[in-house]
């Protein structure tokens, strides 16, 4: 078949409205099933499907418009109250959806969608005839032939008439159909859908009429638009009026463009602009070298002492800092698109567990950068499998602990501050700290020692070392030990943490906190040396001054005790400084602690400088793939500041145990 | 001037679409578009467009509470952009019940392959649409004069042969509304067979019929291949088929054929009238009412030639006056009425 264009900006413009429509009606299909008959609601799923099929039909995606069609006219049914949806009727719709979905893809990617598998539509067609016993085969017997007939009639509403199903079956005898014509407009139409077939049922093979059924059920889509347009082709073209409708349609001739009407007519709609991310990655990346300007300027200003300069500074940082906002605003998007997935997830999930769940979405409206809304889509994912399939116990478990039968999971986001907080929460039998401990020391992660020091969050953190796994028998859903560090190292590559609160038959709480946007980063700029380093600021936990005769050495590993907490202790110096001198070293020194992943580490670091705001540079070709650095900026000074990755840092460092 | 359009559809997609094809058109340009009934009733009001087109099924309000609400505001002429299934042929007829001019399905391969000319039709009938300032609708209840080109004491009666057998009636744009005001004047003791011919997809035709019957005090049946001609019942003509008279005018029966590819109209108001000029040459009253083009003059042509009597709605009340003028333009017409009354009229034959 011929591809489409994919780059045609009509099919652009049909993709994105398809797009939030099928989003919508993923979360709608999944609501609908809790609320069968809330009208409004049926209503929204109808106009979905109508939607869909009106765009689909203008880009002649034939097979797309076949299933929306017998969707749609099932709606209108379910909103007649003239059928109630069941849970069988449910999963239909969510296979329906499937195949739109990746219809969708195929429509996407340029090739024109395959027609929809045959079973689908044929259940379909049997729920709007009202037989809803109809077998996923045609009945082979020649007199089960009106049923299909009635089933293609039902939904595209007498456009199989009586003639063209007979001139089908003379196809299949390889007769030509202009001699059919001819010979039909002589003979009187058989009025009954059951005779054409008695005449010629002696010549035709059981299985080409099998095949011919097929073709009748599962091709009604393809068939649809040839048989519809015939009886109402060329409606009325007034001769008179003809050449007139001729006048050439190019947009050079356009005199009146839409766009260039009075404000009046412009609608909220029409007010938006597609633009490619790209230019917008474009944008953010010279705001931030505006940001790197501002930070210079404001230094130099310092030096200068000029009120007048101070005022035009402050001005610019003002400026700046909105432009930024303003820009970081463009490339936000609600944090919905991601959740907007997870009714369905739940749904299918429980249903195939037969665990009874209910989802819960909280702060849907939350804003956050578009790549990190991409970024944290599949951790997501993953996390809220698991309290699904681990979480969550089996309605009888419940029911014996005196909970409700049915589970909650609730999936939240909120903004504090410069950060998002996402949380993943569920009232299922919680995380047992000494399981955990006792699952380590069986994997060989440490020794029974140190497992037991381990704290209980500190317990709850192994769940996202490599190849462990709380499941005792692997699932196809989760439990097979990969995936939770995946998701790990994801949030971490995008500065984030994670969190997780746990109580035994309570339920367990993940906290995932995220910047607001990748780009740019609040730090805490540090000295080593004469080196500046900055600290993803997220990370930073609390600095204070230590007197080093306070440190203990516990294994081998220098430790400090915070407010009763034993906290290993790193000199980053002797990591990273060049300049490092193993005599001098002072009696009093600047610790940062800084959280890495669940655990608490303090750094000693030389000089503290300050906060900044700084922007992301990716490191040269020659230090690309260092460990342990996210990437550079350079400072308001001028400077040039690697940024460090304290999750990396760690892995590549700690084990030298100094 | 150009036509000032209204676009009225929930889908962004279809707006940019139509807001595309018709500002293609040089002699049309979209002054606005709506995303809903809600904003449509505003827009109307701001904007004052010549013409609207109208998708039916929206959020807030649906495109025929919106028509109704226009018509009662701001009288405006109004497509509807349907589809063209069982369903759609409710709504739209609905929606032309509640004041909508014409209707066009959203799915332009319903009406052409050629999706270009799909589109010139489209701008074509929005542009004749836009002609006409008021439309008459169901709820008119001003009967205007009627504009009679023939001696006013004259009734009806004297127009027509004396040994009447059979009334046909040929219609297209702003066919629905029109049949329903003629035939709902009707007496159920009408004494002849009506034959209806209105160009309209084969979805539409039963649904039509059947809203057709539950107003009329007279029997309105969707007609089938060997229906036997009954007084007071009148015929409707299926979609996408040709309907011919056969049999003798003793014994008069329907026939229903298949369309013909070649056919433009299907029905075909000509197909028919001919058919039943071989029946009853001197003894039928034939209506041609309002319509774009001019199927049934050469079918009104032969039945002229034979004997049988024309009548032709007036421009005034025509929708589109196309058909109409055909036959009055060609001197076939016996009177030229207004709607009003032509029902009036035809009732007095009783």
């Amino acid at each position: 078949m011929a591809a489409l264009d994919s780059d045609d900006e009509i099919l652009q413009d049909f993709l994105v409205e398809a797009e939030e429509i099928l989003e919508g009606l993923n979360e709608q299909l999944v609501e609908l099933e809790t609320k069968p008959e809330d009208s409004d609601l049926l209503n929204s799923i109808f106009r979905g499907f109508h939607t869909i099929k009106g765009g689909a039909g203008f880009l002649s995606l034939d097979a797309m418009v076949g299933l929306c069609h017998k969707c749609e006219d099932l709606f209108n049914l379910l909103r007649q109250g003239d059928k109630e949806v069941d849970a069988e009727m449910m999963d239909t719709f969510l296979k329906v959806l499937d195949i739109l979905n990746s219809m969708f893809d195929e429509t996407k990617s340029g090739e024109f969608p395959t027609p929809a598998d045959p079973t689908v539509l044929n259940q379909l067609s049997a729920y709007l005839t009202g037989d809803a016993t109809v077998t996923e085969e045609p009945v082979p017997e020649v007199e089960a032939e009106p049923e299909p007939v009635a089933v293609t009639t039902a939904t595209d509403s007498d456009d199989i008439t009586d003639d063209e199903f007979e001139a089908l079956l003379d196809q299949l005898h390889g007769d030509s159909a202009p001699g059919i014509e001819s010979s039909k407009s002589e003979e009187k139409p058989v009025p009954t859908a059951t005779a054409p077939e008695k005449s010629d049922s002696d010549d035709i093979t059981e299985e080409e009429f099998e095949a011919l059924l097929d073709e009748l059920q599962g091709k009604s889509p393809a068939a649809k638009p040839e048989t519809v347009a015939e009886p109402t082709a060329k409606p009325e073209p007034t001769p008179a009026a003809k050449p007139k409708a001729k006048v050439d349609a190019t947009p050079a001739v356009k005199k009146s463009d839409p766009a260039a009407k009075p404000a009046a007519t412009a609608k909220p709609a029409e007010t938006t602009v597609r633009v490619d991310t790209s230019r917008l990655d474009d944008i953010m990346n010279m705001v931030g070298e505006l940001v790197l300007v501002r930070n210079r300027i404001s230094t130099l200003e310092t030096a200068l002492e000029d009120e007048e300069m101070a005022k035009a500074v402050s001005n610019l940082a003002v400026v700046t800092g909105d432009l930024q906002t303003a820009v970081m605003k463009t490339r936000m998007q609600p944090i919905k698109k991601v959740f907007g997935r997870f009714p369905r997830v739940v749904r299918d999930l429980a249903r195939s567990l037969k665990k009874d769940i209910n989802l819960e979405l909280r702060g849907e409206e939350t804003d956050l950068d578009k790549n990190l809304v991409e970024a944290l889509a599949d951790p997501l994912v993953h996390l809220v499998r698991n309290a699904v399939d681990h979480g969550v116990e089996m309605p009888d478990i419940r029911e014996a602990a005196g909970k409700p039968r049915q589970g909650q999971v609730i999936l939240g986001a909120a903004q504090e501050g410069d950060h998002i907080l996402l949380t993943i929460s569920d009232d299922g039998a919680g995380m047992d700290a000494d399981i955990l401990r006792g699952k380590a020391v069986e994997k060989g992660m440490m020794d029974e020692e140190a497992a037991s020091r381990l704290t209980d969050s500190e317990s709850y953190a192994l769940i996202f070392a490599p190849g462990f796994s709380m499941k005792a028998e692997i699932s196809d859903i989760s439990g097979r030990g990969v995936g939770m560090d995946v998701v790990k190292t994801s949030i971490s590559k995008l500065n984030g943490v994670i969190d997780i609160k746990s109580e035994v038959g309570v339920g367990t709480t993940l906290s995932i906190k995220v910047p607001l946007t990748l780009a740019i980063m609040p730090t805490l700029m540090v000295m080593l040396g004469d080196q500046i380093f900055a600290f993803p600021l997220v990370s930073v936990n609390e600095i204070f001054h230590l007197d080093l005769e306070k440190t203990n050495i516990v294994d081998g590993q220098q430790t400090i005790m915070v407010r009763s907490k034993t906290l290993p202790l790193f000199y980053l110096r002797k990591w990273l400084a060049s300049t490092f001198n193993d005599t001098d070293e002072p009696r009093i020194e600047h610790v940062v602690i800084v959280n890495v992943g669940t655990q608490r580490v303090g750094f000693v670091v030389d000089q503290l400088i300050g906060q900044e705001e700084v922007v992301i540079k990716p490191l040269g070709a020659l230090l690309q793939g260092t460990k342990g650095l996210a990437g550079a900026t350079i400072t308001g000074d001028g400077r040039i500041a690697l940024i460090l990755d304290f999750p990396e840092l760690m892995a590549s460092y700690a084990h030298r145990g100094y | 001037m150009s036509v000032r359009v209204l676009i009225v559809d929930d889908s962004g997609f279809f707006r940019r679409r139509l807001s595309a094809i018709i500002s293609s058109d040089p002699e049309l340009s979209v002054v606005g578009t709506a995303n809903n009934g809600q904003e449509a009733l505003e827009q109307v009001k701001l904007l004052k467009p010549d013409v609207i087109t109208m998708d039916i099924e929206m959020p807030l309000m649906d495109g025929i509470t919106a028509t109704r609400k226009i018509m009662a505001q701001n009288p405006t002429p109004i497509l509807m952009l349907s589809t063209w299934t069982t369903e759609g042929a409710k709504s739209t007829l609905d929606a032309l019940d509640a004041g909508a001019v014409d209707y066009m399905p959203k799915r332009f391969e319903d009406i052409s392959n050629d999706k270009t000319i799909a589109q010139q039709q489209l701008c074509q009938r929005l542009r004749n649409l836009a002609k006409k300032t008021t439309t008459p609708t169901f709820k008119n209840k001003i009967i205007i004069e009627p504009t009679i080109q023939i001696p006013s004491k004259k009734t009806s009666s004297h127009l027509l042969s004396q040994d009447l057998r059979i009334v046909v009636i040929g219609t297209s744009t702003g066919g629905p509304v029109a049949l329903q005001k003629i035939l709902t004047q009707l007496p159920a003791n009408f004494p002849y067979p009506i034959l209806l011919v209105q160009h309209m997809p084969s979805t539409f035709t039963p649904s039509f019929a059947e809203r057709l019957n539950t107003l009329c005090s007279i029997q309105i049946k969707h007609a089938a291949d060997g229906d036997q001609l009954n007084p007071g019942t009148a015929y409707l003509a299926p979609g996408g088929m040709q309907m011919l008279l056969k049999g003798s005018a003793s014994m008069p029966f329907i026939e229903i054929q298949a369309s013909q590819s070649t056919q433009t109209y299907k029905p075909s108001v000509d197909i028919t009238f001919d058919s039943v000029a071989k029946i009853y040459p001197k003894q039928t009253l034939a209506i041609i009412l309002t319509g774009m083009g001019s199927d049934g003059k050469n079918g009104c042509q032969t039945l002229h030639d034979l004997g049988s009597s024309i009548w032709a709605q007036d421009e005034k009340s025509s929708t589109i006056y196309g058909m109409p003028m055909a036959i009055a333009k060609a001197g076939l017409a016996d009177g030229v009425f207004d709607l009003n009354r032509i029902g009036i009229h035809l009732a007095e034959l009783t």
